[in-house]
């Protein structure tokens, strides 16, 4: 049962504009959202550069005053989930219980735990505030939007590292294979926190003015619309891309440790190359991983260079949005627009509308997905 | 698919054996909180695990790892014993990793963020420790895993939707074994959150009882060997029971209370019989969530009636929440290891410190002993804030 369905819906609010279509067009002229840091969210870390969404706002997808409800993170992953729907017609009302929703997420609920922590460590358990507590799960952002949307389908948050989106994807992809839902929203959402930061910066992760090598945090909420196909044909839905295949490995290796080995990457890749059916020349874009994590970064260039021999063009999406565990979401939101551009850079190859996206991660978590154009496809 | 392996470790057993044998005494795990001062808060009672049989790990790795580590590791241990895989003769690549979490090692990690608060230096060495995929990447690591790996957080339903995640990967033939299930610990904002809702109740939780006042939290870790069916006959695994399907469903009703007309849950059950592949005549038990909440336990009954008809009111029901509380992110694993259980050994566990019946609780709750039950088909329920339900269904082999 490999992974398969149409792609027909995409929504964003990154770093880099709060439309998949903004964020796509930004990414290709080759812009990068990331920033120095201000005092305020600096504070004592060694990290100096951080891409968030500034100067989001949740209008007009949510009113002002139902916006108050929800958390930064939740407003983020509403606003994508319903650009997503939005964009591929999906009548949600006719059929609740046939769409849910898989979102992946290192950082969800953040904002609301460390400041409920605050008060009850600081000053008393008695005086943390109650309204925050419910909003400290990391699954607050995708059943905000199962609520909003009034998706009675599997809601599901998955938490793997940096290619946790893509992990939604594959329960995603699951979900529909095994009949327990026709469309599925897919992606990721983060909140930069400034707590979290501090965690990540003391194990060493972030790149900054001590250390050359590491990752810029983002922050951001990507989604895609996955529905089985037979069923999106039926509706008249128009794919913008076709999921075709998903591999994953795993590398046996401390939680936040880096595990470098371009075999483990090459697995993945290949895997998600022998799912779909393709051979890696079949590959006509490339979505790299690549994130600013030196030795990471290298293992990538050697296992794409086994897998492709001479890679095809690419776009690297984290160096113009940062990391996250919602990055692949990105990933595959470029991915999906540009399978869909007339122009863009599959026109300016003349390579196959099939692109490959790397999404990997601390602990030794690595995915990559196929994905391509219907019309490439057939 | 079947189970061929279990492990547990709880407030009243720290090996499926024990867990077992007490769950059916009807011994309750809940005392007074020792792992931090509780004195300032609104309640002081929780099902700690007291000792954690941890003997096999080096100290190094003993201070790398969170409770919730150490505590996943072990009961992880006694589930691939008892499954008799010989992992140096296995495909590395073929063997995955999916548990639930949520708090996981959050206890250090507040450690690190009260100093910080304080203006003290902090050891960085555990502040990540509360993120939940740590536990996923230690047990691949310590048996040298290379299969899927994957954390799925939804609250209390985690560790039953990572079942799900570990039914579905290996049906689909991304995995051959899927150690799945969860370990989760208690921290002070769990604790401090569910007090601050007023959901804790002071006194041991008493599910259904009329009086019930909430829950009381718990700690465990569960932990379940999934493995493809025809792969463990012919390797003569211990099979303990089968696993039917899961329903995985979105109340979209309310962030933290469930629908009281039972329409929700009455949707999710029905999405785990459709999967199952069995119809609501066939569940001959039922493991409740059954947190004790005025709310929950009330919806919960009203779903069961929902889905299951007049099945409901023949049927033993009961919540093993009174003897280990509420197990948060890992209460669906450690319900699931339960669950087997009784399917296996055909022995109802109790709902304890039940006294007075509630006319919106009108089930048989199997009240404070256990009972001797036929049960070929059983199934467990989770629910969790964001309205994230999941029901897992078990056969016996």
């Amino acid at each position: 049962m490999p992974a398969r369905g149409w792609i027909t819906g995409t929504g964003a609010v990154s770093p880099l504009g709060r439309s998949s279509e903004v964020f796509y067009r930004r990414l290709l002229a080759g812009e990068t959202a990331i920033r120095p840091m201000t005092a305020e969210e600096r504070g004592g870390l060694q990290a100096t550069h951080v891409a968030r969404c500034d100067g989001f706002t949740p209008q007009p997808e949510l009113s002002p005053m139902k916006a108050r409800r929800f958390d930064r993170g939740s407003q983020f992953a509403i606003v994508a989930c319903c650009q997503a729907i939005a964009e591929a017609r999906y009548d949600v009302a006719q059929d609740p219980e046939s769409i849910g929703i898989a979102l992946g997420t290192g950082s969800a609920g953040a904002g609301a735990l460390t400041e409920f922590l605050r008060v009850l460590l600081t000053e008393s358990p008695e005086a943390a505030p109650p309204f925050h507590f419910p909003n400290t799960v990391a699954n607050a952002p995708a059943s905000q939007v199962s609520i909003e949307l009034k998706l009675y389908g599997p809601n599901v948050t998955v938490t793997q590292k940096d290619p946790s989106a893509v992990n939604a994807l594959l329960f995603a992809s699951l979900a529909i294979g095994s009949g327990r839902a026709r469309a599925m929203i897919a992606g990721g959402v983060d909140e930069w926190n400034p707590v979290y930061a501090l965690g990540f910066d003391r194990v060493s992760a972030l790149r900054g003015e001590k250390r050359a090598s590491g990752i810029v945090q983002g922050e951001g909420a990507f989604a895609i619309l996955l529905e089985e196909e037979s069923s999106a044909r039926t509706r008249g839905a128009r794919p913008l891309a076709a999921l075709a295949g998903i591999g994953i490995a795993g590398v046996p290796t401390e939680p936040y440790r880096f595990a470098p080995d371009p075999r483990a990457m090459a697995r993945a890749m290949k895997g998600a190359l022998a799912e779909a059916g393709r051979e890696a020349d079949g590959i006509g874009l490339w979505f790299p991983s690549r994130d600013g994590v030196h030795d990471m970064d290298e293992a990538e260039r050697e296992a794409a260079a086994e897998v492709f021999g001479s890679p095809p063009p690419e776009l690297a999406v984290k160096l113009a949005v940062g990391e996250m565990a919602a990055s692949g979401g990105g990933q595959l939101v470029a991915a999906c627009r540009s399978l869909s551009d007339p122009e863009g850079p599959f026109a300016a190859s003349g390579r196959p509308r099939r692109a490959l996206v790397n999404s990997f991660g601390a602990g030794g978590n690595f995915l990559a997905v196929v994905l391509e154009s219907p019309e490439t496809a057939s | 698919m079947v189970v061929t392996g279990l492990g547990a470790v709880t407030a009243i057993g720290r090996r499926v054996e024990e867990f077992w044998a007490n769950l059916t005494e009807g011994v309750c795990g809940i005392r007074p909180v020792s792992l931090f001062d509780a004195s300032s808060y609104r309640t002081q009672t929780a099902a700690e695990v007291s000792e954690i049989p941890d003997d096999f790990l080096s100290p190094g790795q003993r201070r790398r790892m969170s409770r919730a580590d150490r505590m996943g590791i072990v009961a992880a241990a006694e589930a691939l014993a008892a499954s008799g895989l010989d992992l140096s003769r296995e495909d590395p690549t073929r063997i995955g990793v999916i548990l639930g979490g949520g708090t996981s090692g959050l206890l250090d990690s507040e450690d690190f963020y009260a100093r910080h608060l304080a203006g003290r230096k902090a050891r960085p060495s555990r502040v990540l420790n509360h993120l939940p995929d740590a536990i996923t990447d230690r047990i691949a690591q310590h048996w040298s895993l290379e299969g899927i790996k994957s954390t799925i957080t939804t609250a209390c339903s985690s560790s039953a939707n990572a079942m799900g995640y570990a039914f579905d990967a290996i049906s689909s033939g991304l995995a051959d074994v899927v150690i799945t299930g969860g370990s989760d610990v208690l921290a002070r904002l769990t604790y401090g959150g569910f007090n601050s809702l007023r959901s804790v109740d002071p006194e041991p939780c008493r599910p259904f009882d009329r009086e019930r006042r909430g829950l009381s939290i718990g700690e465990a870790a569960g932990i379940l060997v999934f493995e493809e069916a025809e792969r463990a006959r012919r390797r003569g695994a211990p099979v303990q029971a089968e696993f039917l399907g899961y329903g995985v469903t979105s109340d979209a009703f309310h962030m933290t209370a469930p629908d009281p007309s039972g329409a929700a849950g009455g949707r999710t059950i029905r999405a785990a019989l459709a999967s199952a592949g069995v119809d609501a005549e066939r569940i001959d038990y039922v493991n409740a969530h059954g947190t004790a909440t005025p709310q929950n336990d009330s919806a919960e009954t009203a779903a069961l009636k929902d889905a299951l008809g007049e099945r409901a009111r023949r049927i033993p029901v009961s919540s093993i929440k009174s003897m280990i509380g509420h197990c948060l992110c890992a209460s669906g694993a450690i319900e699931a290891v339960a669950t087997v259980l009784t399917v296996r050994e055909g022995t109802v566990p109790p709902t304890i410190h039940y006294e007075n019946p509630d006319p919106a609780c009108d089930l048989d709750y199997v009240p404070n002993a256990a009972r001797e039950a036929d049960v070929r088909v059983a199934m467990s329920n989770s629910f969790a804030f964001g309205g994230n339900s999941t029901v897992v269904v078990f056969g016996r082999a």
